[in-house]
């Protein structure tokens, strides 16, 4: 089945090993994948860098209802990652593993559904 | 700046009444506050209208035109579930800057009609989206928060369905008029962990309507007027920048700025209509209103202190979770019910002695900025 990343540019590194962040060159904050402009000084002078593949689970839930691309029960959260930002993502093993706020959580490269027999590549986080 | 009052309301019944259009529901509603303010229809100058999930044009000038409204500055808004809020403050700003003397503040939803019939509201397109953060997702996130940081428990989310549905029950406008037990909203369908359907509030269609008067001519019309302290719109501020993304800079400064221009803190509160479009959303504002300390509004629902009857009731009315939410309706309708609370008219479900009430709506969610719009107002009988 052929493959396609769930955002065509920019939300992976190069190597699709990490998540790219963005530094602002005007006045080196760092900022969420996908940023265009930074929110502190306006600045669309940004690099690519690469984030944390470690975190913490701010928060998580149990989805028990469809949404457009997954049937429930599905996990997702809030991962805080120690650059200071905090990212949506959806968690895999929480069937295995108890979740709990605070656990440390590592970035894994993840099919997250199937479109137009594509399989579209996202990411996910797991109990470390 | 002049003083404004209000000096009339009308609503329609909230519910599911896909056989209703915007136009019928939005047309009872202003003859229902015509009638209620005794203002001609030829004495309305300037009239803000919010519908958000039809594609209509020119919904205040259709409306109008069924009751005798016509040829007047008319503005048509959307700011999601503070849409209503926001054409109330857009008439109060009116009349206030000395442009106007009456003026009619109008919103009117059908969601059963609309392409959001049975659906939640979700975002699809943007990253958040895709990955399934929907709004009762992110409800859940932020009450397990909650939970781990204060030790909250499932069951005081769910005590706050349980008080609004207990208000609905006296409330003849409410969608909702059946009171249920804790463990009917406990083992309600889950929908998120902890959280479960009766903690939602439904879809639902209404209009309701209010009439604003600069004070030099509200006796003509009213010995009871309802007098504006506090109005307050804004969006917030980019989410990145915030420190922790589970609260909102964007309502607290809403509410101190309402506090500040009302020059009245919480403890001079009688009752409260805020945005419960989900029982985790009241349960922060408990402590966003500085009703309690923060951590603390577990304790507050434990007591009974925002039930009717208790120190501070809110959402006396049922809230969205029981009296609906036709979101650009839902700010012109927490008008309605305080103004009827305010004249001592809300018959079963009255807060005694009610001088000063405050009205919270907040919604939208955009990517990269949370909740989009916050509105509050506060008003004294």
């Amino acid at each position: 089945m052929g493959k396609k990343l769930i955002v065509e540019k920019g939300l992976f590194t190069e190597r699709g090993d990490a998540l790219l962040g963005r530094k602002c060159r005007g006045c080196n904050r760092i900022l969420p994948p996908l940023t265009e402009m930074c929110c502190q000084c306006f600045s669309s002078d940004l690099e690519g860098i690469p984030l944390s593949k470690r975190g913490k689970l701010f928060s998580y839930t149990v989805v028990h209802v469809p949404v457009k691309n997954f049937q429930p029960p599905y996990a997702i959260g809030w991962i805080e990652l120690p650059e200071g930002l905090v990212i949506t993502s959806q968690i895999k093993g929480w069937e295995e593993k108890h979740l709990e706020i605070g656990m440390d959580m590592e970035f894994i490269v993840e099919k997250l559904w199937e479109e137009n027999g594509e399989e579209i590549i996202g990411y996910k986080f797991q109990p470390v | 700046m002049r003083k404004v009052a209000v000096i009339g309301v009308g609503m329609t019944m909230f519910g599911k009444m896909p056989e209703r259009s915007l136009v019928d529901l939005g047309t009872e509603a202003v003859r229902a506050a015509l009638k209620d303010s005794g203002v001609s229809p030829k004495n309305i100058q300037v009239c803000y209208c919010a519908n958000y999930a039809h594609i209509v044009w020119c919904l205040a000038q259709e409306i109008g035109s069924k009751v005798g409204i016509t040829n007047i500055e008319m503005f048509n808004v959307e700011n999601a579930c503070a849409g209503g809020s926001t054409a109330f403050r857009g008439v109060w700003y009116a009349i206030a800057t000395g442009m106007y003397d009456i003026g009619l503040a109008l919103g009117v939803e059908s969601m059963t009609t609309s392409s959001l019939a049975g659906r939640a509201i979700t975002s699809e397109t943007d990253l958040d989206g895709q990955l399934g953060l929907s709004m009762p997702a992110r409800a859940a996130l932020r009450m397990k928060r909650h939970m781990a940081k204060y030790g909250t428990k499932p069951e005081q989310f769910a005590q706050i369905a349980v008080k609004n549905h207990d208000h609905g029950s006296l409330n003849p406008y409410a969608q909702y008029k059946k009171k249920f037990t804790l463990e009917e909203v406990l083992n309600s369908r889950m929908i998120a962990e902890p959280l479960t359907l009766y903690q939602c509030c439904p879809n639902s269609d209404g209009a309701a309507a209010a009439i604003l008067c600069a004070e030099d001519k509200v006796s003509q019309y009213t010995s009871k007027p309802v007098w504006i302290a506090a109005s307050v719109l804004k969006s917030p501020g980019y989410l990145a920048l915030q420190k922790d993304i589970t609260l909102s800079n964007l309502t607290e400064q809403c509410i101190h700025e309402a506090y500040e221009q009302a020059g009245v803190g919480p403890e001079d509160l009688d009752f409260v209509e805020l945005h419960d479009a989900f029982t985790n959303s009241e349960l922060y504002l408990y402590e966003e209103l500085g009703l309690c300390p923060v951590g603390e509004a577990g304790r507050l629902v434990d007591e009974g202190a925002t039930a009717l009857g208790g120190r501070i009731p809110v959402n006396p009315s049922g809230g969205l979770l029981a009296q609906g939410h036709p979101l650009s309706a839902s700010g012109v309708r927490q008008i309605c019910e305080i103004v009827w609370h305010l004249r001592d008219q809300a018959g079963a479900r009255q807060v005694p002695g009610a001088k000063v009430a405050l009205a919270h709506m907040e919604g939208g969610m955009v990517f990269g900025l949370g909740s989009a719009a916050c509105s509050v107002h506060i008003l004294k009988g």
